[in-house]
């Protein structure tokens, strides 16, 4: 029997990614020889919600505010900070701006993880939740 | 073409290929032109910095920019394309051409441009990658690149860590000035700032201070998060010089891990161009200079890279605050 920890069927809710998963190989597995696990996965691997669709417009609007992109630059939860332009000080206005708009407190080391758009609403997402 | 772009040094001798990693395209135009680049006087010491710096709005010449592109490795340039629209993809490139037309020179033209490879530091800090083969020389070279929008500068300093950060003196905020430094800076520097009544005054000793500590930040390679802004408070002396010093109530407790945040550490803070502010920081462990100490030695150049470069230190165009 195999446990496996992975991307998660249309049984979620919620669709889940699994980050720092190590490669499962597949090879002889057949439907009735593999369970799936759904307990609380191992601490070594963290589940994450994809943020949720409002919290990242919220996000891409703060961003545009504080960049002042030229007209018509599409930003999205893909959209990497540093490819739109920010720079540090830009970025930890974009910061203090999430903090103000969302009511949290953002530690040094989780701003310094984020790179894209969705990386901030996921953290937002996680730390509205906790509060 | 233009033929200014083929001088050579004057007696220089033919130089040997340089040792390269990978085929790059050959029979490209920028081949021969490294050997014009000029060879900088010598950094004298470790206490001395260099910062070339170019303006992208000035630099419009297609074939020109297509001989910088030529410089870039294939992941620069496919970096330099991610970036949202012409103008970043525009600066983006320009950088990495800075970056490797500096370094270049400072090898006494023996590594072409194109030859550099780097690497990160386990903080994401950019280092040069040197071949462990044996087959090529090494130069105990650090290097340090700031941004802004209208100009771009690259700091190299001889066997010591530096950063460098730039930033326009006239740079609005869209958040209140005192709202970014009481979340960001310690409190001395927070009454330093709210003492001050014009506002643009108050704007400009803000941007003062960020460039310090970004530069400390950058230089320490540690990442934002690896020195927070308000653990330490850069001082403006009234000797002009800049005291980098812990923030009391934050660093006290042992756990918090403030022991990176050592005093070694040399600044230097000009004006640049009446438009920018510049600030240098490398660590310094000389021991026994404590009053009265040398201070850092900065000189910046102007460069279009092959083209044309101009020493502006030494004149109204850099001057400096320390």
């Amino acid at each position: 029997m195999a446990a496996i920890a992975g991307s998660a069927t249309a049984s979620f809710a919620r669709p889940v990614k699994a980050v720092n998963v190590s490669p499962v190989s597949f090879a002889g597995l057949r439907k009735d020889n593999v369970s799936f696990r759904l307990q609380p996965v191992p601490q070594r691997f963290t589940v994450v919600c994809a943020a949720k669709k409002e919290t990242v417009d919220r996000v891409c609007d703060i961003v545009k505010k504080q960049l002042v992109l030229p007209e018509g630059t599409e930003v999205s939860g893909a959209s990497k900070f540093t490819d739109l332009g920010a720079d540090s000080l830009d970025t930890v206005e974009i910061v203090m701006g999430l903090e103000e708009a969302f009511k949290i407190t953002v530690e040094e080391s989780s701003a310094q993880s984020i790179a894209t758009v969705e990386d901030a609403a996921e953290l937002i997402d996680n730390l509205v939740s906790a509060k | 073409m233009h033929h200014r772009l083929l001088l050579r040094r004057r007696g220089a001798m033919p130089l040997p290929s340089p040792p390269q990693p990978a085929p790059r395209t050959p029979g490209v135009a920028g081949g021969r032109l490294f050997a014009s680049l000029p060879s900088p006087p010598p950094l004298q010491s470790r206490r001395e910095v260099h910062v070339w710096y170019l303006c992208p709005d000035e630099l419009n010449d297609h074939s020109q920019l297509d001989m910088y592109k030529e410089l870039l490795s294939p992941s620069e340039r496919k970096n330099a394309l991610a970036m949202n629209g012409p103008r970043l993809q525009k600066d983006a490139m320009l950088s990495r051409a800075l970056l490797r037309t500096t370094l270049s020179r400072y090898t006494d033209a023996k590594i072409d441009p194109r030859s550099f490879e780097f690497k990160k530091n386990k903080f994401g800090k950019p280092e040069i990658l040197w071949q462990s083969d044996g087959s090529s020389m090494e130069w105990p070279l650090h290097f340090n690149i700031s941004h802004t929008s209208s100009l771009i500068a690259c700091g190299i300093a001889m066997d010591t860590l530096i950063g460098i950060d730039v930033e326009e003196k006239k740079r609005k905020t869209v958040k209140n000035i005192l709202s970014l430094a009481r979340r960001y800076f310690t409190p001395s520097e927070v009454d330093y700032l709210a003492k001050i009544s014009d506002s643009d005054a108050q704007q400009k000793e803000f941007i003062k201070l960020w460039t310090l500590k970004e530069a400390y930040v950058k230089a320490l390679g540690r990442g934002f998060s690896g020195a927070p802004f308000n653990r330490f408070s850069n001082q403006l002396e009234t000797n002009n010089r800049i005291q980098i010093s812990k923030a009391a109530k934050v660093c006290n407790d042992s756990d918090s891990g403030c022991d990176y945040l050592s005093e070694n550490w040399r600044f230097a803070l000009a004006g640049l161009n009446s438009s920018y502010y510049m600030a240098v920081c490398i660590e310094d462990n000389s021991r026994g200079s404590e009053n009265g100490s040398v201070p850092l030695g900065l000189k910046v150049w102007k460069t279009i890279p092959f083209i044309e470069d101009t020493l502006v230190s030494g004149t109204d165009a850099v001057k400096l605050i320390t």
